[in-house]
């Protein structure tokens, strides 16, 4: 692999520069989803329904 | 610590199966991701989602530990060291950050069992979109990781490049 032997003249192979240009990228974009709410962590937050699943889980946990 | 041999296959045995292993159950759990969005029948897809929870603790969660393990033992008791090469400390981070991910993922498999096993929850609510977009970003991630094992590109870190010297330098 020519490519990934390529070494610029600060030492730093190529395909490393790639991947950390890459994952700098993959790491703003999650940052950014989770600043705004688009990737929220709310475990409810991707069913296929949406605010309804709550409402049902809700009602059993408050049964006594 | 160089380790001789055949403690080094060894090592490097546990080292793949774990790894290989964690790539494997992943796609197990793509599969199910996919039955539990698409399958018409109601236990099917609650089934799905109910055994996410237990099979990623007993599964998905002892393999990235092995895995994190074994590759710790792999690259420190071998001239290749955790910090002189950038194919080892990508794959250290590709662990690293596949594991915290999927501990702190633990409360959602635990929440879509609760819902899937509640016979009030409807259907729609039952199905998630969640674990297939969790499971394929962690095959992306893990084929990576194989990727670089695999072909252990060049390059060493300026940590590795003066470790190197150095030993040069003691033993010419």
């Amino acid at each position: 692999m020519p490519e990934n032997d390529a070494q610029t003249p600060g030492g730093t192979p190529r395909w490393v520069k790639v991947f950390g240009i890459v994952a700098l990228v993959v790491v703003v974009v999650v940052v950014v989803m989770l600043i705004t709410g688009r990737g929220d962590h709310d475990p409810g937050r991707h069913t296929v329904s949406g605010d309804s699943r709550a409402t049902a889980l809700f009602a059993v946990v408050r049964q006594p | 610590v160089i380790m001789p041999p055949h403690l080094r296959k060894l090592a490097l045995t546990a080292h793949v199966a774990s790894s290989v292993g964690w790539l494997g159950a992943v796609g197990a759990f793509l599969a199910l991701a996919v039955v539990g969005l698409t399958s018409q029948d109601a236990q099917t897809v609650r089934g799905a989602y109910r055994v996410m929870e237990p099979s990623a603790w007993f599964v998905l969660v002892p393999l990235a530990f092995a895995s994190l393990l074994t590759g710790l033992v792999q690259s420190l008791g071998t001239t290749w060291g955790l910090f002189s090469h950038y194919w080892v400390l990508f794959k250290l981070l590709i662990n690293l950050v596949a594991t915290v991910v999927l501990l702190t993922y633990m409360e959602t498999f635990s929440f879509m069992a609760r819902v899937a096993a509640d016979p009030s929850a409807d259907l729609g609510d039952v199905r998630n979109v969640s674990p297939l977009l969790h499971a394929a970003a962690a095959l992306l991630l893990l084929l990576i990781a194989t990727i670089l094992a695999v072909y252990k590109p060049r390059g060493m870190t300026r940590y590795g490049r003066r470790r190197h010297e150095q030993r040069t330098v003691l033993m010419p």
